[in-house]
């Protein structure tokens, strides 16, 4: 893919997720999450680049590409506050079609990916998509490593980089993903240990 | 030797840079020197003539401002960071370090001349894309440089880092553990990194775009409480944002007139392919204990003396002859979908004439999002919001989508002429 065809398939997985999502928008942290969930667990080549920060796997170039798609009129971002923060929640804009046309091709292929994503993920809130992005971004690590991790050990180390969870809360989301099969080097919560 | 020693190194944009000893002997290193042999702008020096600042230099500037930033957040936030992530008189210490070795090493990784070589990094056999600058950073961190990082006696006696403590907060990695909350000044919005460059690029470049009030940002940089479960986060008091919104300002102003210059683009787009033909596969040997070694023998020196015997290729000619690729059409910064139609219809009245495209996009010095926190605290009420919410100048600076077509400079007045046949009358 050249970088023209990059761009459009990008702008239009951003489109699709914010015109999909649960409740006809979507927040910025969870289009970052599903992005990576999207591009590590599914293997939609996104070209992002994705690292860690506190607040979980993060690519500045998704926000890039939404502000792309915010002045093509593909989606439109409504600021909204809530006590302590604020946010943002992004929805279908009136020239969405042209972004989903330009990239039709890319979301036919991966449209089972986005409806996994939307499915699995889609209710979920920003600190709990932090959480279990962070879980799956350590897990790869570890596999890369070609380390196997027991869920205990992977959550211990999920609790070093996010101390403001709880352990055991921590080891119920691993628990999970691992049920799921979303884990690589911690496959079940039982033949790890 | 005493090993409590501070040493001073002159910096034309900070004044002085201090360093400990433990930092000095790393600064030292073989693996660090290679950045004085590092232009941190590639060729911009045939545009801004001044620009062959190095590496080297940037590296000790974004060490020295991730300290002030540092010091600054814990002076403002000390509650909310003991209270969140724990720490007390001894993990504000060792954290303190811990962001000075970060911020000092975090550019150990470049190729030569800097971003401009970055695409021909080789891919991660993992499939997630290409190798970036970081990786190598934290490769070197962990290779050569790990006897320098661990082995001085104030680490020993004092703190206790490995070697993988400093390159999992360079890359990102979950072994960085709470420290990681800190990475922000190292890679995001308000980091060290791009305070620095700003001011050192402009002052080498000899342009003012790039000026911002770096006191006034730094005194005002904090740590705004997390809610709902969400870690606390970087953000800045009500009193700092028209700092902020200079910092955004002057990244734009940068992009524009310094970072994206038509012709320096042309100069990366010919480095890039002479680079191709002097590179062994066409690529850099990755960061892989197997290949690090000959990754750290490319410096700007060897690049330029391969280019001087003739070895670029076309390219390489095309470089030191200054016959660079010449810009015949540009896009607006933001583009409509009229643009778009616009720059298709020149992209086929072009045909073969177009010999290269630049994307704005594409740039590492694109300009990211500029949602930076304001954070305020007035009588007790505590309230967030974004830069944006404050600052009109910043809500109306869309992203830069421009894209730059490029000829050869021989056939420049012919694709020319193609271009004006093309948009006229959609102008």
């Amino acid at each position: 893919m050249d970088w023209s065809e990059l761009q459009d398939a990008r702008l239009a997985v951003i489109t699709e997720l914010a015109s999909r999502a649960p409740g006809g928008h979507i927040g910025r942290t969870a289009l970052m999450k599903f992005c990576y969930l999207l591009q590590i667990v599914r293997g939609v080549s996104l070209g992002y680049r994705f690292t860690l920060y506190s607040y979980g796997p993060f690519d500045s170039s998704v926000l890039s590409d939404l502000s792309t798609a915010e002045t093509l009129n593909a989606v439109q971002s409504n600021l909204t506050y809530y006590p302590g923060g604020y946010g943002y929640q992004i929805r279908q804009g009136e020239h969405a079609n042209s972004a989903l046309e330009a990239g039709q091709d890319f979301l036919n292929r991966h449209r089972g990916s986005i409806d996994w994503v939307l499915r699995e993920f889609g209710s979920h809130g920003s600190a709990d998509l932090e959480l279990e992005s962070t879980i799956i971004y350590a897990d790869r690590e570890a596999a890369r490593r070609s380390e196997t991790l027991s869920i205990e050990l992977l959550a211990q180390r999920v609790r070093d980089v996010k101390p403001h969870f709880v352990e055991e809360y921590i080891r119920g989301k691993a628990s999970q993903l691992a049920d799921k099969g979303l884990l690589k080097a911690c496959r079940n919560s039982v033949s790890a240990r | 030797m005493d090993p409590h020693r501070i040493y001073e190194i002159r910096c034309p944009v900070h004044g002085f840079v201090a360093l400990n000893d433990w930092e000095r002997r790393i600064i030292s290193h073989p693996a660090f020197q290679r950045l004085r042999r590092i232009r941190q702008l590639a060729w911009t020096d045939q545009v801004y003539p001044g620009a062959m600042h190095t590496r080297f230099e940037h590296s000790l500037g974004v060490m020295h401002t991730a300290t002030l930033l540092y010091d600054s957040i814990v002076r403002n936030a000390k509650d909310v960071l003991s209270r969140e992530l724990g720490y007390d008189d001894a993990g504000f210490r060792r954290n303190r370090q811990l962001v000075r070795l970060a911020a000092l090493l975090h550019d150990a990784g470049h190729s030569p001349f800097s971003h401009a070589s970055e695409e021909l990094f080789p891919d991660q056999e993992n499939g997630e894309g290409k190798y970036g600058h970081e990786q190598y950073s934290a490769a070197i961190v962990r290779g050569p440089l790990r006897g320098a990082v661990e082995e001085h006696k104030l680490n020993q006696g004092n703190y206790g880092f490995t070697a993988d403590d400093v390159a999992s907060l360079i890359e990102g990695s979950a072994g960085a553990k709470q420290g990681i909350f800190w990475r922000d000044l190292i890679t995001g919005q308000m980091d060290a990194d791009r305070m620095d460059y700003l001011l050192r690029d402009s002052h080498h470049a000899g342009v003012q775009y790039g000026r911002f009030d770096l006191h006034r940002l730094i005194s005002t940089v904090t740590a705004i409480p997390g809610v709902g479960g969400e870690p606390p986060r970087l953000g800045i008091e009500h009193g700092g944002w028209h700092a902020a919104e200079a910092l955004v300002l002057a990244r734009y102003f940068m992009f524009t007139q310094v970072y994206f210059h038509k012709t320096r683009v042309a100069y990366d787009i010919h480095l890039r392919e002479a680079l191709k033909e002097l590179l062994p596969g066409g690529h850099f040997p990755a960061p892989t204990p197997g290949e690090l070694e000959e990754f750290l023998k490319w410096d700007d020196w060897r690049v330029l003396g391969l280019l001087a015997e003739g070895n670029g290729g076309e390219h390489g000619e095309r470089l030191s002859s200054r016959r660079h690729y010449r810009m015949v059409y540009q896009t607006n910064e933001i583009q409509t979908e009229t643009d778009r139609k616009k720059l298709a219809r020149v992209r086929e009245a072009l045909g073969e004439l177009v010999a290269a495209e630049m994307p704005a996009g594409r740039s590492w010095y694109k300009r990211d999002d500029t949602d930076i926190a304001v954070y305020r605290n007035f009588g007790g009420q505590r309230t967030v919001a974004p830069l944006s919410d404050h600052s009109n100048v910043v809500r109306n600076l869309g992203k830069n989508d421009q894209i730059l077509v490029y000829c050869l400079p021989e056939r420049k007045q012919e694709a020319a002429k193609k271009v004006e046949e093309a948009i006229h009358g959609l102008e």
